[in-house]
């Protein structure tokens, strides 16, 4: 969807800007980037258009009758507005149900995340260790491991312990595989807090528990929130654990209940799927929109630092 | 500092603290060891075990050696179906991903205003579960009734393409691997932003100073600036493009035939359909090792470059 301009920009991006001449710079270049800048504003707009008008689209759709869907131009306006596929939506299927579960499995996942994250890090930045090199290598190549690799094996664990379709089978993980990533962002962070803070905490006779609940936790939060937003997204949709994990229909999590909107009778009720869909992602677009300018931040920096 | 150096030498190099227990640093290691353990560490080597073993979860495991690794890499010709559409997918994912965030990343620093607003906006599409988006791109590829792409393409002119881009064995494999190029553009662009933002601005003036084109600021002056984090999202891009397993498996479940099947779906069928834990840990482990080498090419590749 994105492709269709992109190719344009590199041709654009040389022809918009001759060299120069060294001798007078500077009207020449006042007069060239303007030319460039009107494009490039144009190019942003058609690209953030073709990117956000799929979602758009779908917010439309879970508003129009059903026959307005079915016959029909996709780019068309709805020619009424109507509230029943959300009604039938929640009546179809369990969202209550679902995004509670969603939201068990997230706050469980995060807290351990952030909280484990932390102390791992700190045991690894702050109090140090002969061997501290390669615990962090143990932590940082889960990056890279692909979660597909514990299906099989956690499949098997659990029924033989009991813990099968279960919250914990999902919780712990998604908060496993999450770690790696915690613990890289809290240990970038622990390195800026300088030696000198830690040193005074100690002259006044602070241990390492002490510290880390006085110095340590209340400076990371900003990391904190960072953490806990970016697992969140990947969480509240997490496809994969759910569904190999979760059997019964009570603790099935958002998007394993949205597929109970796929036609068992070959016919899906498309607006209704629709409206579902603007449901359950309104609890995370919310949090989103508001903490957008903290996550993007965070996001920045760590990935900057590393 | 002071008192560290009471301490041996090599804990004053690794300590933060003046003072502080071997206790204390168990009790903040062992509990997210633990779990990483339980989660991450220890199915790893499970896996590895079982992939020498044919075992459907019911009876007896029985030892078979290499067998199973043999029949993946010589005998099976849906494992190397899948594994080359998973390189097509990995192919799309990147150019939609790193190039479109590339792209937007460099277009957005010519903007004066709206900035945040772009990024907020480009990044909205990560928000959506992949079950909604599969659900979503369902729509837009579909004929009947014509759906937003086959729209588009009769509007322009090109209605002689239009299909229904999930059931063609030619298109399938590009339809799948759109929506989570799409997806995750915006994270990749934020970024690839930020970095951008932090080339000094005196490089770029004093290359600008002395002649130098916008293409040649961005190649020799912005790009080698920010390629440890185009390392660092390469890296990201890549091993989530080889992990890729949501969205084809909900759209198409690999089909039809094998024209999108992904190692990823096929381990997942073999294991949860065929019931055949053996041979699904193989392919298994078989992505884990696709996963480092892909990250051991890159940082190669890309750090060669930097040195040359």
């Amino acid at each position: 969807m994105i492709t269709h301009p992109a190719p344009a920009t590199t041709p654009a991006v040389r022809t918009a800007a001759p060299r120069p001449a060294p001798a007078a710079p500077r009207p020449r270049r006042r007069a060239r980037p303007a030319a460039y800048r009107t494009l490039s504003r144009l190019l942003v707009v058609i690209i953030v258009v073709a990117q956000v008008y799929p979602l758009a689209w779908l917010f439309i759709t879970s508003l129009r009758t059903e026959q307005d869907f079915a016959s029909g131009n996709p780019f068309a306006l709805p020619s009424a507005l109507t509230l029943d596929n959300y009604a039938r939506a929640f009546a179809v299927g369990n969202l209550g149900q679902n995004i509670l579960n969603s939201f068990i499995v997230t706050m469980g996942a995060n807290l351990l995340i952030v909280v484990l994250g932390m102390m791992a890090a700190y045991a690894i930045q702050v109090l140090g260790f002969r061997l501290s090199k390669l615990v962090r290598g143990i932590f940082l190549m889960g990056i890279i491991v692909p979660v597909q690799i514990a299906l099989v094996p956690l499949f098997i664990d659990y029924s033989k312990i009991g813990l099968l379709d279960t919250y914990q089978s999902m919780i712990v993980p998604l908060a496993g595989f999450a770690l790696p990533m915690s613990v890289y962002l809290f240990s970038s962070f622990f390195e800026y807090i300088p030696r000198e803070t830690y040193e005074a905490a100690s002259l006044d006779g602070a241990g390492p528990y002490r510290i880390f609940g006085l110095i340590t936790l209340p400076l990371s939060l900003n990391t904190v929130v960072t953490v806990v937003l970016v697992n969140s997204i990947f969480i509240w949709n997490d496809f994969i654990f759910a569904n190999t994990f979760v059997l019964t229909e009570g603790l099935k999590t958002i998007p394993l209940g949205l597929q109970n909107y796929i036609g068992t009778m070959g016919k899906t009720d498309w607006t209704a799927t629709f409206a579902a869909v603007c449901v359950t992602v309104t609890p995370l677009l919310l949090v989103f929109l508001v903490l957008n300018k903290a996550m993007i931040q965070g996001l920045e920096s760590g990935a900057t630092k590393g | 500092m002071r008192r560290g150096s009471l301490d041996s030498p090599a804990r004053k190099a690794h300590t933060m603290l003046p003072t502080r227990s071997r206790i204390s640093v168990l009790v903040f290691l062992l509990p997210p060891l633990l779990v990483y353990g339980a989660a991450v560490l220890f199915p790893i080597l499970q896996s590895l075990v079982l992939s020498f073993f044919s075992w459907n979860g019911i009876g007896d495991m029985e030892f078979v050696g290499l067998a199973n690794y043999v029949h993946m890499l010589t005998h099976d010709d849906v494992f190397w179906r899948s594994f080359l559409n998973a390189l097509g997918y990995l192919a799309i994912c990147l150019v939609l991903q790193l190039g479109g965030a590339l792209v937007v990343a460099s277009l957005l620093l010519s903007l004066r205003r709206g900035r945040e607003l772009v990024k907020t906006l480009y990044l909205l599409p990560a928000v959506i579960s992949t079950v909604a988006i599969a659900f979503l791109f369902e729509r837009i590829y579909s004929i009947d009734p014509v759906g937003l792409l086959n729209q588009v393409l009769s509007w322009v002119g090109l209605g002689s393409l239009e299909r229904p881009w999930l059931s063609d064995v030619n298109t399938v494999l590009a339809a799948v691997s759109a929506p989570e190029g799409w997806r995750f553009t915006g994270l990749y662009m934020l970024i690839i932003y930020a970095a951008l933002l932090a080339v000094p601005r005196e490089l770029e003036e004093a290359a600008i100073l002395d002649g130098a084109s916008r293409w040649q600021l961005f190649t020799k002056i912005r790009f080698p600036y920010i390629r440890p984090v185009w390392i660092t999202t390469t890296i990201m891009a890549t091993t989530y493009g080889l992990r890729g397993f949501d969205i084809p498996y909900l759209m198409t479940n690999g089909g039809p035939g094998q024209s999108s099947e992904l190692v990823t779906t096929y381990m997942y069928k073999t294991a949860f359909t065929s019931t055949d834990y053996g041979y699904a840990s193989t392919i298994s482990v078989f992505i884990v090792a696709e996963c480092l080498v892909a990250v051991g090419l890159i940082v190669f590749m890309l750090r060669r470059k930097a040195d040359a």
